[in-house]
């Protein structure tokens, strides 16, 4: 790869990012949204996460991936219940990346 | 701040390791040090960077490498329009900081954070910044250790995301409707994945989603 493209890749992506990030923040902090609006995102991000979480452990890599030895899948559950009864982020990250690991191994 | 940055050393101890991750896969793709440390530093897009990156290898286009980045970061275009009522009060450029720091992440901790009525610029600018610097210094290690760390997925690597992912998508869920938005986003999402290419499966099944649940009386 050219030190070129390398920098404009770089310097590209962080113009496009901070102008998806920044700019509804800029309009929307001004305006009062009407409450309809205001219930509609409320539920985005569950659904942003809900979404990602299906896409990424059913086809990881962009692969179908539905039998039940799926590490990725079965890997979910100790990360989703160390989550859910310790609210600990970073224990249930190391639980999730240990389980899929051993998973793994386990199931070749 | 303090309490910012205590709220995000989660996400910063998270963020090495897939940081770290990034940096390996930028030199092993022909990035400097310099390079894929400066891509974390100015861009802070985990997912994002990750497809640019592939795209740019695979096709050697930067164009087509900045829109698949731009799609898959589009779900900012909604976070950020999620958390712009709790910023009304934040000066400008506080608001271009809070807007550049704007991650998965930083964004589930704040808006939990801002429900619950105790979230401030402060605090929110500390989950940030903490963040950025997982993030970065992350990138930094990873580009910096290269081959003698080996092949990355030998960590545990490939799950680092997924793992983040559903822990915040446990901490979303407080309410029975939340759950059925997120069972009806996620089998959406994987309908949509037999048709749409990349991420668009992802944001059409969430703007799906919570049309149905809004258009849906209680």
């Amino acid at each position: 790869m050219t030190s070129q493209l390398a920098w404009g890749l770089v310097i590209g992506m962080a113009v496009s990012n901070i102008i998806i990030r920044w700019v509804p923040i800029a309009l929307l902090s001004r305006l009062e949204l009407p409450d309809l609006a205001q219930r509609w995102l409320g539920y985005i991000p569950v659904s942003v996460m809900a979404a990602i979480v299906a896409t990424q452990v059913l086809r990881p890599g962009g692969q179908w991936m539905l039998a039940p030895d799926n590490p990725y899948l079965l890997a979910a559950v100790p990360t989703a219940l160390v989550y859910r009864f310790t609210r600990s982020f970073l224990g249930a990250t190391a639980t999730g990346m240990l389980s899929f690991l051993a998973l793994r191994y386990l199931l070749g | 701040m303090l309490r910012g940055a205590k709220l995000g050393l989660p996400v910063f101890l998270g963020y090495v390791p897939v940081g770290a991750a990034f940096g390996l896969a930028a030199t092993a793709a022909g990035f400097t040090i310099t390079q894929a440390t400066a891509c974390s530093a100015l861009v802070l897009a985990g997912a994002g960077q990750f497809i640019g990156l592939a795209a740019l290898t695979s096709s050697g286009n930067l164009v087509a490498a900045l829109i698949a980045t731009g799609v898959v970061n589009l779900r900012y275009v909604l976070f950020a329009a999620t958390i712009s009522p709790h910023l009304r009060k934040v000066p400008r450029w506080n608001q271009v900081l809070l807007a550049f720091t704007l991650t998965d992440e930083t964004f589930a901790i704040n808006i939990g954070d801002a429900r619950a009525g105790r979230a401030d610029r402060f605090s929110m600018l500390g989950v940030g910044l903490i963040s950025w610097t997982g993030w970065t210094l992350g990138t930094l290690v990873g580009a910096t250790a290269g081959s003698a760390l080996g092949d990355p997925s030998k960590w545990g690597v490939d799950f680092a995301m997924p793992a983040m992912f559903v822990a915040l998508l446990v901490g979303q869920i407080t309410r029975r409707r939340e759950l059925i938005a997120g069972a009806l986003a996620a089998v959406t999402a994987l309908a949509l994945s037999l048709v749409l290419p990349g991420q668009w499966p992802v944001v059409v099944a969430a703007i799906t989603a919570a049309t149905v649940m809004t258009a849906v009386p209680r």
